[in-house]
């Protein structure tokens, strides 16, 4: 039902979308234009949900909107109008006129709308912030400087997979996420799955969505958290449950053992020179200072979601991390160039 | 403007006649200081609050393996502070009555009051069996004093001063308000140990045999 | 306008109680003038300064801003300057500047003479000036806070800002809230004792009401954050707990300190700028507003409302949602109030023959600017909204919609207002209304679009944004219209600049506005009013337009600084109040408390030594003269 109802409004102002210029200014219509931008690529707008939770969200926002320009158009004609009024010969309101004119527009009216509103939100913000679902997947995510740590917990809240930076959910199933932080806080921020949730040390805040829609999902934290607060992002992929339980069941797994004498070595260089802070599961690199890299070939991202993942960002990354992403806390370290492609082919087999 | 044009303006109020020394709420100094006092109960609040807040997400108060504090000395520094204000209620009620040595003696009775209770508090410093980094109740606790400590201080200086003028014949029952300044600030800075007193010393125990 | 004032005003009759009311001239006995007028010229004059600096570094914020990817600014960088942006722009200038004008207009307004406490302002005075000159000083010198305006632990605690910025801020912060709290118990003692005779409390100028309410939120707001920042300081200097997670602390405790201060910080802001609104607003009618004691209540009501809005910052913090609910629903209560007055003004506008000079222009603006920002404060009090707006561009667009069109915009207008009462002449009108202008379609070019950023996922404080994230467009013309509002300020700044010297003669009521101020002479005598007046409506200056049946009081004696205490509600006569003159000691205690808390930053052993050191000081500074009893007195 409400599904429905959001629909038809979002086609509704989609219309209206295409029949405004851009960028109109003044008035509140300009918001209108929503989606322009974020259509041409970037995929972290509040405008296009994809999940339950974000979905009953923007609708929402399209009622605000509207009563919100309904709102201010009228008070500005009742501005314009008081001051055209008089402008030849003096007419002000009376004393009576004056007091009920404050009293309906001033109390009545913004009490009748006000308590809509807040009883409206009360209500959807109950649906969003109770409990998930007992069949929810759940996962943990930790906030650190700037990255994200992913680990997906049995029932047992036994940790079964770990990743980084990249989280995979099924679509039309609860995700529950735990959210936890390591140092600072962060926020946990999905537009177009759920709204934010702070991350705080000491402190175990949970969230939940229902993704509704297979396709991949920009989140960024959004509590500023120092230096690289800017470049801290990840990627949800939704995905319907069989491909996510195949995807799960692979990250459960250790890293394959290399079959290559490239890789051989590259895994030699990694334990000796990466391994006091990255993990890979199954070799001697047990670090945990930075991202799991167990299935690091798999993912989409580099960096908290700063480069796409190929071998040249990657040994860009490698080469000079403090280059791409000043001030994060992996130092740069410096290999022979052999060393450098023996890694690279290393690194390549974490399928 | 040309001086022809020049009349009498009209007098409604004489001002010729009207005191020119306060004795307390017709002073503008005497809101000041209450000014003063809202600004600091609003430090001692978020004090408390914060106290509280703290109990709350702690699911031990105080930490594991720290004793609640003895309550002995903090009592009788409860008393001194108390009598204190009794001292210094009867140093205004002599200048009020331009009995200036009665004035004096009790001022610096007060005074000596409050040093013994620096004294208490002092040594009672030495005794805590807990460091201020220690844990958030250490920190409270060190904080709290030393704030609560540092006032009355300040007000026993302050008073001091006032003492000291009392002796050069500062103060009579007309230029009183320096007194009566000093009396509200000082009795704030008493009766303020008592909310601290409480949190300090008998919140401890309160949440001990609460929590088990 | 040539009207005949009713008693003597030439030199020569004025002279003795000029001389008694004087500032001394010279460099070094600038540091020891008290008189409330240049204390709060100088108040309003020093915060100006810090909007440029302030606006300048947003400048600069925004041209890194101006493109995806840009390598302009640094990261670290960016981040004192934004923090120093905010920081500067509530602390350092628009909170001063609503103290500075309140000082400078009170006791004109209320026709008195002087504050209550002039060595405590200028004391304020000096506090806040070498609070905000350390913080640039640490800018210049690169060691400036990079956590935000709010600070957040544990970001902002040793731990993760080893450096000195963040001492810095601490250290700062406690030091302007004792300025604030400073001027807020004089203005308040100020309005409640020093009245002119019959002007009871009904009778006060709304922008006194307005000057009276910020005065009490201060009062109960700053003490918080003193108390919060100075936990702060602790943890980072002694290593104490308050707001270590591992050591039982918790970083919450600071958002609640913080924001049971921060949020009425912001309606501190906007008070007295209500107040401004609606003196300009009668003005340029020429009639009463509509409404007074629905304005006065609604003033308080906000005062008293705003203490129960802290929790709408901390939404997205995993509190209890029931908890929560409570908040939204006070943040929607408060819209009430704001309700309430808009209309009474709309009211008041109502039919009126309006001036439409610079001032009135500058209040209309408000209306359009405010009320968008109203709203969008209205959509971010629902936590659902709000968990997906918070800590985006849609809040820093809201936040500026509501300052700038909150704040700036009365405060441009009562500058533009009171101008003439303060230098004598009058601004160009010309050039107002260009600035007027340029400020108008800036701010919204700059800010509208911030709404949309915020909804296409733009989150603040990011010092870049990758290229694929499709925000370069907006941002590009953001950056544009920043400039465009800069050049719209500087208008503004060169007019005031100009008009110092070549602007038209004001004489004492240029705009024949009602309220007592402008029965001064502009600018206003050493001693503000030869006699002073006696008040017997709330429009003194219209209802009593002819001057011979003004009345005054007699008898306060020219040879020493006298003034009148009055009662607290009914404003009857009821003693005289000798006020002290200028003094060096307001000035040396600020700078041995600025030493103590600048020094407690390196060796914490320092704080002690200022302690002691203003001990000495403050007994210096109220340390009574001999004769004590002067055998004239009665
Ligand atoms: C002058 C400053 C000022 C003012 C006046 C306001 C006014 C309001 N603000 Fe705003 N606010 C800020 C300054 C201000 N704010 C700042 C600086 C921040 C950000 C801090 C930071 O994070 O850095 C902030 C952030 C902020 C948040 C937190 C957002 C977030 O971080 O996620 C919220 C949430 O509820 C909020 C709400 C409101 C509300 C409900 C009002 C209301 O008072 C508005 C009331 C006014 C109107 C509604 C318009 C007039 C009324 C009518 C025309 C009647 C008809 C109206 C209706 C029927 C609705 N504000
Ligand atoms: C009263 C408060 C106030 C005011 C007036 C402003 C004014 C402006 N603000 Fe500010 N802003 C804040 C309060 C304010 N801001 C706060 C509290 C924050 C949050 C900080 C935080 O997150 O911690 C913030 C954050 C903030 C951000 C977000 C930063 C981020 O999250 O990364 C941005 C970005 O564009 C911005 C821009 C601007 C601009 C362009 C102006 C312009 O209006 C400025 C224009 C003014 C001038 C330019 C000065 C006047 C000019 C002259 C006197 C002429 C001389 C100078 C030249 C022409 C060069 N501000
Ligand atoms: C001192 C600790 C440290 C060392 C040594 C280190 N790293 Fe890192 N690494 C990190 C941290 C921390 C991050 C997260 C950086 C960020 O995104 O902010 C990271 C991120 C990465 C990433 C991106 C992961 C992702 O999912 O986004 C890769 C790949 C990587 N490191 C590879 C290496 C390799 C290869 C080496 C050895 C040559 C190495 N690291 C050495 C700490 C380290
Ligand atoms: Cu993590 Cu911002
Ligand atoms: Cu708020």
């Amino acid at each position: 039902m409400k599904r429905q109802t959001s629909r038809i409004l979002s086609s509704l102002t989609s219309a209206a979308r295409q029949g405004l210029p851009d960028g109109c200014g003044l008035i509140g219509l300009c918001l209108l234009s929503g989606g322009t931008a974020a259509q041409q690529g970037a995929r972290q707008s509040t405008l296009q949900p994809a999940s339950t939770q974000a979905q009953s969200i923007e609708l929402l926002w399209w009622i605000m909107l509207w009563a919100g320009v309904a709102i201010f158009l009228a008070v500005m004609a009742l501005l314009a109008w008081a001051l055209w009024h008089g402008r030849h010969r003096e007419s002000p309101l009376g004393l009576t006129a004056s007091k009920n004119f404050v009293l309906l527009a001033g109390v009545a009216i913004p009490a009748l709308v006000l308590v809509i509103l807040v009883g409206g939100s009360l209500l959807l913000g109950r649906s969003i912030a109770s409990t998930p679902p007992p069949d929810a997947i759940q996962v943990r995510v930790t906030g650190w400087m700037w990255w994200w740590e992913i680990e997906y917990l049995d029932s047992a809240g036994n940790v079964t997979a770990t990743t980084a930076n990249e989280m995979h959910v099924p679509v039309d199933r609860p995700v529950a996420i735990e959210l936890v932080s390591g140092d600072v806080i962060h926020s946990f921020w999905v537009p177009q799955l759920q709204g934010k949730t702070d991350m705080v040390p000491g402190k175990v805040n949970s969230s939940w969505f229902v993704a509704t829609e297979a396709g991949q999902y920009r989140g960024q934290c959004a509590e500023f958290c120092g230096l690289q607060h800017a470049l801290m992002a990840f990627v949800v992929v939704a995905r319907p449950e069989a491909e996510f339980n195949a995807w799960l069941a692979h990250q459960a797994e250790p890293a394959p053992t290399p079959t290559t004498d490239a890789a051989q070595q590259g895994l030699e260089v990694f334990e000796q020179s990466c391994g006091q802070c990255h993990r890979v599961r199954g070799t001697r690199a047990v670090g945990v200072i930075g991202p799991d890299l167990t299935h690091l070939a798999s993912r989409r991202t580099l960096a908290a979601a700063t480069l796409t993942n190929n071998q040249g960002h990657l040994a860009g990354w490698i080469g000079d991390p403090q280059r791409v992403k000043p001030g994060n806390k992996m130092p740069r370290t410096l290999l022979s160039p052999q060393d450098m492609n023996n890694l690279l082919a290393y690194l390549g087999t974490l399928e | 403007m040309s001086m022809s044009e020049v009349t009498e303006p009209q007098f409604s109020v004489d001002a010729t006649q009207l005191s020119r020394f306060h004795g307390g709420t017709d002073a503008p100094i005497w809101w000041g200081i209450v000014g003063l006092i809202l600004i600091e109960m609003s430090v001692v609040a978020a004090f408390v609050i914060s106290y509280f807040y703290l109990v709350m997400v702690n699911p031990t108060w105080p930490p594991e393996g720290q004793p609640a504090s003895e309550l002995l000395w903090p009592t009788v520094s409860m008393v001194l502070l108390l009598v204190s204000c009794v001292t210094m209620y009867l140093a205004g009620k002599s200048v009020n009555r331009d009995r200036v040595t009665a004035f004096v003696i009790y001022t610096w009775a007060s005074v000596a009051l409050a040093t013994v209770v620096l004294v208490i508090r002092w040594l009672q410093f030495q005794t805590f069996d807990f460091s201020w980094n220690d844990h958030v109740y250490g920190s409270l606790v060190w904080t709290i004093s030393g704030f609560h400590f540092l006032h009355v201080v300040s007000a026993a200086t302050g008073t001091s001063v006032v003492a000291l003028l009392g002796m050069k014949k500062f103060f009579n029952s007309k230029q009183r308000i320096g007194v009566v300044v000093d009396t509200l600030y000082w009795n704030f800075v008493a009766l303020a140990w008592i909310p601290f007193y409480l949190i300090l010393y008998w919140a401890p125990r309160m949440t001990q045999t609460a929590g088990g | 306008m040539h009207k005949s004032p009713t008693y003597d005003q030439t030199p020569e009759a004025t002279a003795p109680l000029s001389q008694t009311w004087q500032s001394p001239p010279g460099f070094v006995s600038w540091f020891t003038h008290v008189n409330q007028r240049q204390i709060g010229y100088r108040f309003v004059v020093t915060s100006l300064i810090f909007f440029a600096l302030a606006g300048v570094l947003a400048l600069i914020m925004r041209l890194q801003l101006i493109a995806p990817e840009n390598t302009l600014l640094g990261a670290d960088f960016y981040n004192q300057l934004f923090t120093m942006h905010g920081t500067t722009m509530m602390f350092f200038f628009a909170v001063p500047a609503m103290e500075g004008l309140g000082i400078y207009l009170v006791p004109l307004m209320i026709g008195t003479r002087d504050m209550s406490f002039p060595r405590l302002n200028a004391f304020g005075y000096y506090v806040y000036l070498i609070a905000g000159v350390s913080l640039f000083v640490a800018l210049f010198l690169g060691m400036a806070p990079a956590a935000g305006w709010f600070s957040y632990v544990p970001l902002a605690n040793i731990a993760f800002s080893p450096g000195k910025g963040m001492d810095f801020w601490t250290s700062m912060i406690t030091f302007i809230e004792i300025s604030a709290l400073a001027a807020a118990v004089e203005l308040i003692v100020t309005i409640l004792k020093q009245r002119a005779p019959g002007m009871t409390l009904n009778r006060m100028p709304l922008f006194v009401w307005s000057i009276l309410v910020m005065s009490f939120m201060i009062l109960f707001a700053m003490p918080t954050v003193m108390a919060g920042s100075v936990l702060l300081a602790l943890d980072r200097a002694f290593d104490m707990q308050f707001f270590v997670a591992s050591g039982g602390g918790d970083p919450l405790l600071w958002q609640h300190l913080f924001w049971f201060f921060g949020h009425p910080e912001v309606y501190i802001i906007m008070v007295p700028a209500l107040g401004i609104i609606s003196t300009v607003i009668a003005t340029f009618t020429r009639k009463p507003v509509f409404g007074y004691t629905a304005l006065v209540l609604a003033l308080v009501a906000t005062g008293f409302v705003s203490f129960g809005l802290w929790v709408h910052h901390m939404f997205t913090t995993g509190l209890p949602h029931l908890g929560l609910s409570f908040f939204t629903a006070a943040g929607a209560m408060i819209a009430i109030p704001s309700g309430v007055q808009v209309f009474c003004w709309i009211a008041s506008l109502w039919g009126t023959r309006i001036r439409f000079a610079t001032p009135m222009l500058f209040v209309l603006g408000f209306f359009a600017i405010f009320i968008i920002g109203g709203l969008t404060g209205v959509m971010v009090a629902s936590i659902p909204f709000d968990t997906q707006v918070h800590d985006s561009y849609f809040v820093v667009a809201h936040l500026h919609y509501v300052l700038i069109g909150g704040a700036v915009f009365p405060f441009f207008a009562g500058l533009y207002y009171w101008y003439p009462k303060m230098t004598g002449r009058l601004m160009s009108e010309r050039l107002g209304k260009w600035s007027f202008a340029l400020i108008f379609i800036g701010t919204n070019l700059t800010f509208f679009p911030m709404h949309q950023l915020g909804l296409e996922g733009m989150p603040r404080r990011i010092y870049t944004y990758l290229e694929g994230m499709g925000w370069g467009d907006l941002n590009f013309a953001i950056t544009l219209a920043a400039f465009v509002l800069a050049a719209g300020f500087l208008l503004t700044l060169i007019n005031a600049v100009i008009s110092r010297t070549r602007g038209a003669e004001a004489g004492d009521n240029p705009w024949q506005a009602d309220t007592l101020e402008w029965a001064a002479t502009s600018p206003p005598q050493n001693y503000n009013f030869r006699h002073l007046p006696v008040v017997n409506s709330r429009h003194p200056l219209w209802d009593e337009a002819d001057l011979t049946r003004r009345q005054y009081v007699k008898g306060l004696r020219a040879d020493r600084r006298e003034l009148l205490v009055t009662t607290l509600l009914e404003a009857q006569p009821q003693s005289v109040l000798i006020m002290p003159g200028p003094s060096i000691w307001p000035f040396l205690l600020a700078l041995v408390v600025g030493f103590g808390f600048l020094g407690f930053m390196f060796q914490p052993l320092l704080f002690v030594v200022g302690f002691a050191l203003s001990f000495f000081a403050i007994t210096g500074w109220l340390w009574p003269r001999k004769p004590w009893i002067s055998t004239k007195e009665n």
